[in-house]
C-alpha cells in the first residue's frame, strides 16, 4: 500500500472494491443504503455467474437430449440440488430486481430524494428520510415475502 | 449527520481508553497504540487527542483548527465512522459498557502520518468543477452595483449545498472512491449541482457537459454513505441524482435552467456612494497610488538577523 514518494512513503489507504461487497468496512449510523447497495452489488455478481451456470444448463437437452432432460427436471420436487439451485437464484434475482427499480427512480429520475432543506437539529440529511427509506424498507420486504413464496412453490408444489 | 443534541449535557465514561492507529512514512510501518486518559463533561474526541498529546504521547500527529465544526481540517474515522473529531462527544461514542473510542485516518485520503491525511487530490477535484459562479459578461458583473435576482424558493433549492465546509468526510465514506481514484466524489458532484440549480450562474450547459463521464455521476450508485456522515447536512447523495436526472433531461433536449437577470435601478436613481468609516481611512500623509506605482521594499533578511 505503502508507495515511494520523494525520501518518505505515502500511505495509499483506499480500501478497494472490498468496499463494495463487505458492509463492515466502516460502520455508518443511519445508512440502510449502504447495506442495499452491497447487496445489489454481490447479488449482481452471483447473478453474472448464475447467468453463465445458466447458458451451460439450458444447452443440456441438445447434449443428453429431451427425454432425459424432461426425466430429470420431473424429479425436481421436495429439497434437491435442482429446487435448491432454483430457490437461491429467485431470492438472488427477486433482491436484484426490487432494489434495481428503486434504483432508477431515485437515480435517474430524482424522485423519492426528498427537497433541500434548511439545516435544523438533528441534522438529518432529507433525502435519509424521503420515501426512498419507505421504498428501501419495501423492497426488503417484498423480497422476503417473494422469496418465501417461491420456496413454498419450489419445494411444496 | 445526526447529532444527539443531549451529547453534551451526558457525563462520558471517567476512564477511556483511545485506540489510536498510528503510521511511520519513514518505515511504512502501520500499528495502534492504546491510551487511557480521563475524561469531563462534554469532553470531545479532539480535546482527547490533544490531552493525550500534551501528556502521554507527544508523536501523535493530526491536524486540527477551528475546534468548533467550520474548518473542516479535523476529520478522521471515529469507531469505524468518519466524523469531524472537534464535533464528536466522547458521551455519544463510549459507553460505561464500552469504554473505548478506536481512531484512525480518513480512508480514501492518502495518509502522510497518523491520523494527518493528504488533501491534495481532493482539492484538485474541487478545483477542477470551477466552484464558483460563472457570468458570460465579465463587465457586468465586475462593474455591478446590483445584484442577480433570486427568488426565496430558488435559494432554498440551493442553499443545503452552500454549506459545505470541504471537510472530506463524504468523499471518505464513499464505497465508490474506496476503489476508483477518478471518481470525482460526492463534495465535488454536489458543487457541481449547486452552480447548475444556481440561477446566478449561466455556465450550465458547460457544467453538464463537463461532467457527463464515468468519473462523474454516473459512477455513484446511491449508497448515500455521503450524507449519512456529512456534519453539515449538505446531502451530497440527492445532489448526485439530482445531477445525474438533470443530465438524463439535458441529453433528451428537456432539462431547462432559468438564468437569473440583474436588478435594475430605478431611473434616475444613482447608488449613493458610501463614505469609508474611520477605520479604513488611510493614515494621514499615505499616498496609496504611489505605493501601488512603487511598492516599498521590505528588508526581511535584515529584519530576520
Ligand atoms: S459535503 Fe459534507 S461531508 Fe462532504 S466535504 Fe462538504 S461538509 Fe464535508
Ligand atoms: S477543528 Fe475545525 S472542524 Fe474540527
Amino acid at each position: 500500500m505503502a508507495e515511494k514518494d520523494g525520501k518518505v512513503k505515502v500511505l495509499e489507504n483506499r480500501p478497494g472494491w472490498i468496499a463494495s461487497i463487505n458492509p463492515w468496512v466502516l460502520k455508518i449510523i443511519n445508512n440502510p443504503e449502504r447495506t442495499a447497495f452491497v447487496l445489489h452489488r454481490i447479488t449482481g455478481l452471483l447473478m453474472a455467474l448464475i447467468i453463465m451456470a445458466h447458458i451451460y444448463v439450458t444447452g443440456t437437452p441438445a447434449r443428453v437430449g429431451w427425454e432425459a432432460w424432461a426425466e430429470e427436471i420431473s424429479k425436481a420436487h421436495g429439497i434437491t440440488p435442482v429446487t435448491l439451485y432454483f430457490f437461491f437464484f429467485a431470492g438472488i434475482a427477486w433482491y436484484h430486481g426490487l432494489n434495481g427499480i428503486r434504483l432508477l427512480l431515485t437515480e435517474f429520475f430524482g424522485v423519492c430524494i426528498g427537497k433541500p432543506e434548511k439545516p435544523k437539529p438533528p441534522y438529518e440529511a432529507p433525502s435519509l428520510k424521503a420515501c426512498q427509506r419507505k421504498l428501501l424498507y419495501l423492497v426488503f420486504l417484498l423480497w422476503g415475502v417473494l422469496w418465501a413464496l417461491t420456496g413454498y412453490i419450489v419445494f411444496f408444489k | 449527520m445526526t447529532f444527539d443534541p443531549k451529547a453534551a449535557t451526558r457525563t462520558p465514561p471517567k476512564k477511556v481508553v483511545f485506540k489510536v492507529k498510528r503510521y511511520n512514512p519513514e518505515t511504512g510501518k502501520t500499528w495502534w497504540d492504546e491510551y487511557e486518559i480521563e475524561t469531563y463533561r462534554g469532553m470531545t474526541v479532539l480535546d482527547a487527542l490533544l490531552k493525550i498529546k500534551e501528556e502521554l504521547d507527544h508523536t501523535i500527529v493530526l491536524r486540527y483548527s477551528c475546534r468548533m465544526g467550520v474548518c473542516g481540517s479535523c476529520g478522521m474515522i471515529i469507531n469505524g465512522m468518519p466524523r469531524l473529531a472537534c464535533q464528536t462527544q466522547i458521551a455519544e461514542v463510549a459507553t460505561e459498557s464500552n469504554p473505548v473510542v478506536t481512531v484512525e485516518p480518513l480512508k480514501n485520503h492518502p495518509v502522510v502520518r497518523d491520523l494527518l491525511t493528504d488533501f491534495t487530490a481532493f482539492f484538485e477535484k474541487h478545483r477542477s468543477v470551477k466552484p464558483y459562479t460563472i457570468r458570460k459578461n465579465i463587465e457586468e458583473r465586475e462593474t455591478g452595483d446590483m445584484e442577480y435576482l433570486m427568488t426565496p424558493e430558488e435559494h432554498e433549492m440551493l442553499y443545503e449545498y452552500t454549506l459545505c465546509i470541504s471537510c472530506g468526510l463524504c468523499y471518505s465514506a464513499c464505497p465508490v472512491a474506496a476503489s476508483d481514484k477518478r471518481f470525482l466524489g460526492p463534495q465535488a458532484l454536489a458543487y457541481v449541482w449547486r452552480y447548475v440549480a444556481d440561477p446566478r450562474d449561466e455556465a450550465w450547459r458547460e457544467r453538464l457537459e463537463e461532467v457527463d463521464k464515468d468519473e462523474g455521476p454516473w459512477s455513484c450508485h446511491y449508497a448515500a454513505s455521503c450524507s449519512a456522515v456529512c456534519p453539515k447536512m449538505v446531502d451530497p447523495a440527492a445532489a448526485i441524482q439530482r445531477l445525474r436526472s438533470a443530465l438524463v433531461k439535458y441529453r433528451m433536449g428537456m432539462y431547462k435552467k432559468r438564468v437569473a437577470k440583474k436588478a435594475t435601478r430605478p431611473e434616475g436613481q444613482v447608488k449613493p456612494k458610501k463614505p469609508l468609516p474611520p477605520e479604513a481611512q488611510t493614515l494621514p500623509g499615505v499616498d496609496l497610488e504611489a505605493l501601488e506605482r512603487e511598492p516599498p521594499v521590505v528588508p526581511v533578511e535584515q529584519l530576520l538577523a
